[in-house]
């Protein structure tokens, strides 16, 4: 009997696999994501130096064989600081998202399911949110809050909560007036027993991609937030602030500020390959 | 009438909005008894969904509303009931089986789990009793139980509807409501599922309300029938009643558009014109406008309840000297 479970659950699963392999982008897309994420786990094993290991006798060499994205202003090897910046990047990336998801379901399943005066209040609220520009949001935050990781997390996942709750709202407006829905309640079901259990398990698909999407634009916020010197404090390898401290150097030494400005721009551009290739694997209308 | 189960007095319901008001159903009284079961029959807009709605207290509100009548299932009232309590009886003494099973299943959740959530949601038993017991429904209604751990897009039509019967028979209920149960399925399947519908019935005690727009189903499985029309019950008796000694001008319009296999005709009998509008129903008795017998009376106050014969209720201004052969 538990066999046929999980082999049932596999054949789902190996479905939308099968789906998302034939989207070249999107495996590589997760390919350099699988890349970043092993350097994340495992930074001291691939960076041949430590993040904040100095000496200024070898400042500002040039990209070769011993420093493969060459040395910064105080001979630090940008290589190894890139590497250790993934573990930033991605758990800050991770955890805001996970923050911004929790609230903008709960919200969205509040407004969706229960309407009217719910309903007005909290997306009113939600547009007053999407009045105010993201990185001011998330300014204003971290100031308030004072500069540290995880107030860095929380105005990032702050700033993201009204996408989720558009998101989720809009699936849940749509997915209650389907009759399995009316069936689940002429079966004694509770109302958080139908939005739990079958009502939220529905609307998966368009929050899975929204939360791939908001991964990318939380790890941009974060390189934003550092470059202006709200977010990572050095010498934390952060690819935002190396940015930042790179920018008086580029005119003279340009690999200081090039590869942590690529290592955040392909980030960003594979999480996006990979939330397309998910979005085209899980959405029922394209299901052959 | 010892043994009611189910009683519906002058239930009144209105859908509201904000122009104009539907009256879906005008004052309906039906009284069903243990392991008896009732046809409800009527076209389309009738006000037959809404009933088994207001029974399950699964009206939209807004901008559906129960204007006045009470619903007593074994004596209470479910009109006044708590929430708390309606959920209790909801799937566990009463339950439903709708329209269409295409969409009555969450795509998202295996069958089984679907059903052992009903049995888990009214009694108190493991996860493990509970997919037992599904997989025994499964059985019972002719589904392989190792089909426990599929999806609903995994299987035809007429077994998604055995699955829907499944679920609603999970917990024996007392009182099942068929909404339409085989509109959406092919002949041959519907022919297999009312055989199943009827199977399950005998001798478990439960009673049957079958909505349906096919007096051949009705025939085939119900005791009693009620004709719907404009949300009245125009007529009312057991199945010799109605289709032996026809009263109502609009159920004998039913008969005449059925095809009759012992009769030659050249043409169906359709009854003439439409249905009156909901939002307008005629202030005399409501079939007037399409009554082939109607006069100026009919026009001009709502037809009587008229006893044509013990338990033969007519609602007709033209049988109030009793029944006509």
């Amino acid at each position: 009997m538990s066999d046929t479970v999980s082999m049932k659950k596999r054949g789902q699963f190996k479905e939308t696999w099968r789906r998302f392999t034939k989207n070249k982008g999107a495996v590589i897309g997760l390919g350099f994501i699988a890349l970043l994420a092993v350097c994340a786990l495992i930074p001291s094993v691939i960076a041949p130096y430590g993040f904040d290991d100095q000496l200024l006798s070898r400042r500002f060499q040039s990209p070769s064989g011993a420093h493969l994205f060459g040395t910064d202003e105080y001979g630090r090897d940008i290589f190894s600081r890139v590497v250790y910046g993934c573990r930033i990047s991605l758990t800050l990336g991770l955890v805001s998202v996970t923050i911004s998801c929790a609230l903008g379901i709960v919200l969205g399943c509040v407004a969706g399911y229960y309407g009217k005066v719910a309903d007005n209040v909290i997306m009113r609220v939600i547009d007053v949110m999407l009045s105010i520009p993201n990185i001011l949001l998330a300014v204003s935050i971290v100031a308030a809050l004072g500069t540290s990781f995880f107030n860095l997390m929380l105005a990032i996942g702050i700033g993201a909560v009204p996408g989720y709750a558009r998101v989720v709202r809009a699936a849940i407006l749509s997915v209650k007036e389907q009759e399995y829905i009316e069936a689940a309640r002429s079966n004694g079901a509770s109302d958080l027993r139908i939005i739990v259990s079958h009502i939220v398990p529905n609307c998966m698909a368009p929050i899975i991609v929204q939360a791939t999407m908001s991964i990318a634009s939380a790890v941009l916020s974060a390189a934003g937030m550092s470059f202006i010197g709200l977010g990572i404090m050095p010498p934390t390898p952060e690819w935002g602030s190396m940015l930042s401290s790179g920018r008086a150097y580029i005119r003279d030494y340009w690999y200081v500020v090039t590869f942590p400005g690529l290592a955040i721009m392909l980030t960003v551009f594979s999480i996006n390959l990979l939330g397309d290739g998910l979005r085209d694997a899980l959405d029922p209308r394209l299901k052959s | 009438m010892s043994d009611t189960i189910l009683e519906i007095k002058d239930l009144v319901v209105h859908y509201v909005t904000d122009r104009t008001t539907v009256r879906a159903v005008n004052g309906i009284s039906i009284s069903l008894e243990r392991g008896e079961s009732l046809g409800l029959v009527g076209e389309t807009g009738a006000g037959k969904t809404t009933t088994a709605l207001s029974i399950m207290q699964l009206i939209p509100d807004p901008p559906g509303r129960i204007v006045s009548g009470e619903i007593r299932y074994e004596g209470e009232d479910l009109v006044a009931m708590s929430p708390a309590r309606k959920r209790e009886i909801r799937g566990n003494q009463v339950s439903m089986i709708f329209q269409d099973p295409m969409t009555a299943l969450n795509p998202v959740l295996t069958v089984g789990d679907q059903i052992a959530e009903v049995v888990r949601l009214h009694q108190k038993i493991s996860r493990a009793k509970a997919t037992v017991k599904a997989q025994e429904m499964l059985e019972l209604v002719g589904i392989p139980g190792e089909r426990y751990p599929e999806y609903p897009h995994q299987f035809s039509g007429g077994m998604k509807q055995r699955v829907v019967i499944a679920m609603a028979l999970a917990c024996d209920p007392k009182l099942l409501i068929a909404d339409e149960p085989t509109t959406a399925l092919d002949v041959t399947i519907q022919d297999q599922v009312l055989d199943l519908i009827e199977k399950l019935m005998t001798g478990s005690g439960t009673s049957l309300i079958l909505i349906t727009h096919d007096l051949g189903v009705v025939a085939e499985i119900c005791q009693k029938a009620a004709i719907m029309y404009a949300g009245e019950i125009v007529e009312y008796g057991t199945l010799p009643h109605i289709y032996q000694n026809t009263q109502h001008p609009y159920t004998v319009g039913l008969f005449g558009s059925v095809p009759n296999l012992n009769e030659d005709v050249d043409r169906l009998r359709p009854i003439k014109g439409l249905m009156p509008d909901p939002t307008e129903v005629p202030a005399g008795c409501v079939f007037a406008p399409r009554c082939p017998e109607a006069s100026a009376e009919c026009s001009a106050a709502p037809a009587p309840v008229v006893e044509v014969e013990p338990g033969h209720f007519v609602k007709c201004h033209k049988r109030r000297g009793g029944g006509s052969k």
